[in-house]
């Protein structure tokens, strides 16, 4: 109890932290008013602007101390309520622009970790069963070559040999498409994603199950004739993935992190985009509200890893 | 194949205030800020096949064009139309463009814009010229260009001056419905006057060229009478851009309350809006209730992608049947791939490098006069331009009849501006520069800031070659890339010392003087570098009311050295703008007035889609 209650303590802590700090940043970086009302904002010399500047310091609460405000902040996000977008042209509701956004950004990162998974884990087992065979030395070589490659050479790299040459993929993705065509259009972008992700997957996994294979219960097991199929799989898998596990969260904020670039490339209109579009024209509530929702999603999801731990290490529950 | 043809325009006066809110968008291939003018000069590139077809599309017009009589809505008093083109100009042509033959309908026509719009209002929204392509879809306006540069009615029946041009009468066809079911009439065309005079921004360029009192007078409910401020001959042109764009006033009134109603639009045009996901895709479906006649497309579909490389590759790949590009290197590869047809258009705005007046050290000629001998002319022209954009000495091509051939843009002189320099520092190198918050001069330079739109790679690449000529010439330049909108207010509210930017372009003068007029400057400013000169006010003024003629040349051909030799505006290239298509698009140009005229095809990078169809 002491284990979870310290957990989740630290996760709302960092959670606030992170708020505070991308709060202050944001309002140190730029005078919203000019968000909002546009140049008018300038014209203080102008009776009508100034009457409209006025209104706007007092909807928006930008009188207030930079505290206060955090705190008012805080309080409507924890109550669902992300504010209204700063922008010139009005100020529709920050949540409208997650609900158009996030579930594109959301397929991305699904569909990457996915195929990062599917593409780390028959890698790892042929290479840890192959271990240091010229096989193995080469697929080694491949991995360190992906995981050396920065996500936007490989986006163009693929985008290029893919969807341009072999016109094998769509350009581009396009939001009303059918299901099936938006999942079609987002392969390359989740493979730009998966193939580095996937390529860490593998070496971590890889060198876990090499060290598993070298306990004793294994060859206990090899001793009493398992195969080596089943060695693999039903013995030294489970007690190999605990690293897996771990990267797999915290990649998860990678992967978030890389879909930025990502979403340019292919020009995906989801969450990474928008909040490139709004960090260029300093709409600081979609921004907070971003950063927020992907620190709050990387803190469960961690907490969620930890939970996940004592599932596969029963130790870990018992310490 | 490429066919040319390339006509001096005159006359295509366009509207001030898409020109205004065109700057305050921007999103620009090479980044810097736009603000468009009309402009009816084009080259035309077209696909082999499209020229056996084009005498079908013009025996078409031809039939179309007798149903209706003429009726010129620009006159001299006596109901004619203003001859803005007699002086042997070629009139601006699009033969041999796109042409069309037997239309068909359906099918769904994707275009890759420059970028996206932040709303699709004519009466608010900041719309470039990929907002106004999208407005050309929705909206109809009340006048239309015509491609021999005079303008005809188009949701107008009639358009009449008084004897001095200061009053002119409006007659709205009957009948015209908006696509929300609601009638077109008086009330609708000055609710949306008075909602664009109300707007902070597009306002700007409608309250200076009005009284206050007494703008517009309802006569009855198809008839409105616009009173001017001043007299103007050109007025028309000023109401077949944004500011012609009539939105459903019932739509009008709920995106006041509501602004996210901006991004979907109610007008009367061709296609009705279809729906919209801002910064992927915004989709028009056909009006087949359309007033002007059929509409052969069952949808346009509108997808911003912003690197022009991309662009082009969605063109070449059939992914997007239409683009617009006026990045030179894209310009280059699309007309040289054969199958691509493409219409060319050199004459639309120029890229120029703009200083604000009133900040020292350029509130002193001498500092504004050696920023242009020492800027590096000749590479920008030939690292930027590509060979692609004509170089500019003026806001007007050689072939324009407006341009002076005496004005030249005075530039790669770093000795006779490291002179002026010495000569400022040494008077005024103590004062302040408040852009820089630091001494106008170091050790005998300029110090000075330079500022852009970005991130822009292009930007970039200009900002350095003009540091490069600059630094020779005396001046230590300190960068500031900025966000675009903040970019445009501060250029707006005069916070800068240098910009690049984007704008004039239009052949009929009258147009610009919205970036001219010392009225425009004020807290907001849309005369950017807010020069106030009487003397070039006159002539503007006086230009605006005269007949088309050698007098009238003479007048902007003075304004123009003026302009020269304020040494506010340093001229690089005129923008190149490419309009391009697949081989199976087809009737882009065929577009026909009411009145039989055939209207102009391409302006500053956009177009209309109302007689635009797939061969079959």
């Amino acid at each position: 109890m002491k284990f979870w209650l310290s957990r989740i303590g630290g996760a709302l802590a960092l959670i606030l932290t992170v708020s505070a700090i991308t709060f202050g940043a944001m309002n140190l970086l730029g005078d919203p008013l000019f968000n909002i009302l546009g140049p008018t904002a300038g014209d203080v010399g102008n009776p009508e602007s100034l009457e409209k500047i006025n209104a706007a310091k007092e909807q928006f609460n930008l009188d207030e101390p930079l505290p206060i405000r955090w705190g008012l902040w805080l309080g409507d996000f924890v109550r669902g309520d992300f504010g209204p977008q700063f922008s010139a042209t009005g100020q529709p509701p920050v949540s409208d622009l997650i609900v158009e956004r996030l579930p594109r950004s959301i397929m991305l990162l699904v569909m990457a970790q996915t195929m990062a998974t599917l593409i780390a884990v028959p890698w790892a087992i042929w290479s840890a069963s192959k271990a240091n065979s010229v096989a193995d030395r080469t697929s080694t070589v491949f991995t360190f070559m992906m995981i050396g490659m920065p996500t936007f050479a490989l986006g163009v790299i693929l985008k290029f040999v893919f969807a341009i040459k072999l016109d094998w993929f769509p350009l581009t993705f396009t939001a009303n498409d059918p299901f099936w065509s938006r999942v079609y259009s987002m392969f390359l972008p989740a493979l730009t994603l998966a193939l580095p992700v996937g390529a860490v997957y593998q070496r971590l996994l890889r060198t876990d199950l090499i060290t598993t294979l070298q306990d004793d219960f294994i060859l206990t097991a090899r001793s009493k004739g398992v195969s080596r199929r089943n060695v693999l799989f039903k013995h030294a898998l489970r007690p190999s993935l605990f690293s897996f596990i771990t990267i797999f969260g915290v990649n998860t904020g990678a992967l978030i992190g890389g879909s930025l670039v990502v979403e340019q490339i292919f020009r995906i209109p989801g969450l990474g985009s928008a909040i490139v579009e709004a960090i260029l024209r300093e709409d600081f509530p979609v921004v907070l509200t971003i950063v927020m929702l992907v620190t709050v999603t990387f803190v469960v999801l961690n907490v969620a890893i930890d939970l996940l731990y004592s599932v596969i290490d029963p130790r870990v529950r018992a310490s | 194949m490429r066919s040319s043809q390339r006509g001096t325009k005159a006359g295509v006066a366009a509207l001030m205030s898409f020109t205004l809110i065109a700057a305050a968008c921007g999103g620009n291939d090479d980044g810097t800020e736009t603000a468009d003018t009309d402009t009816t000069e084009a080259d035309t590139v077209d696909a082999e096949e499209a020229d056996a077809e084009e005498a079908d599309a013009e025996e078409a017009d031809a039939e179309e064009a007798d149903a209706e009589e003429a009726e010129p809505v620009a006159g001299d008093g006596d109901g004619e139309a203003p001859e803005v083109n007699e002086e042997g100009q070629e009139a601006p042509s699009v033969e041999g463009s796109i042409p069309g033959g037997s239309p068909v309908m359906g099918g769904t026509l994707r275009y890759a814009l420059e970028a996206d719009v932040d709303g699709i209002n004519p009466t608010s929204s900041a719309l470039s010229s990929p907002g106004l392509m999208m407005g050309n879809v929705v909206f109809d306006t009340l006048v239309a260009a015509t491609v021999d540069g005079t303008f005809v009615p188009y949701l107008a029946e009639s358009l009449e001056p008084n004897d001095d041009f200061t009053s002119w009468t409006l007659t709205l066809r009957e009948g015209v419905m908006f696509h929300d079911g609601t009638p077109l009439n008086a009330e609708a065309v000055v609710k949306n006057f008075e909602i664009q005079r109300a707007d902070p921004l597009v306002g700007l360029a409608v309250k200076p060229f009005f009284p206050e009192e007494g703008a517009t007078e309802i006569v009855d409910s198809l008839t409105v009478v616009y009173n001017l401020a001043d007299p103007n001959r050109y007025f028309p042109g000023s109401i077949s851009g944004q500011l012609g764009m009539i939105a459903s006033p019932a739509w009008i009134d709920a995106a006041v309350e509501d602004p996210t109603l901006n991004q979907a639009p109610v007008g009367t045009g061709p296609f009705a809006f279809g729906e919209r996901s801002e910064d992927s895709i915004t989709t028009f479906v056909r009006n087949d209730n359309w007033w002007n006649g059929d509409v052969y497309l069952d949808a346009v579909e509108f997808i911003p992608v912003t690197d022009p490389a991309s662009r082009n590759d969605l063109l070449f790949e059939g992914e997007a049947n239409g683009l617009q590009t006026s990045d030179p290197g894209s310009v280059g590869d699309l007309l040289d791939d054969d199958a691509i047809q493409s219409i060319l258009d050199e004459s639309g705005e120029e890229s120029f490098a703009m200083i604000n007046s009133t900040v020292a050290p350029f509130d002193d000629i001498r500092a504004r006069e050696a920023l242009a001998l020492a800027a590096p002319i000749e590479n920008y022209r030939n690292l930027i331009g590509l060979g692609v954009a004509r170089a500019a000495d003026s806001a007007f091509t050689p072939e324009q009849q407006f341009n002076n051939p005496d004005v030249v843009q005075a530039g790669d002189d770093p000795e006779a501006a490291l002179a002026l320099v010495a000569e400022y520092c040494a008077e005024r190198g103590t004062e302040e520069n408040t852009a820089l918050t630091g001494p106008t001069c170091s050790d005998g330079r300029i110090n000075m800031e330079l500022q852009w739109s970005g991130p822009s790679v292009v930007q970039t690449r200009i900002a350095e070659i003009l540091d490069e000529g600059w630094k020779a010439g005396g001046f230590n330049v300190t960068f500031q890339e900025l966000p675009q909108d903040a970019h445009i207010q501060q250029a707006a509210l005069g916070q800068y010392n240098v910009v690049t930017w984007r704008q004039f372009g239009a052949t009929d003068p009258s147009t610009d003087n919205v970036w001219l007029l010392c009225r425009t400057i004020g807290g907001i400013s849309l005369n950017w570098p807010k020069l106030c000169d009487e003397e070039r006010d006159a002539l503007l003024l006086q230009g605006q009311a005269m007949e088309n003629g050698p007098e009238r040349i003479a007048v902007y051909q003075e304004a123009e050295k003026l302009i020269n030799e304020s040494f506010v505006y340093i001229f690089f290239v005129h923008t190149p703008w490419n309009n391009a298509f697949g081989d199976n698009v087809r009737g882009v140009c065929d577009r026909v007035a009411p009145s039989g005229e055939q209207l102009l095809c391409v302006t500053n990078g956009r177009h209309w889609f109302d007689t635009t169809y797939f061969e079959g």
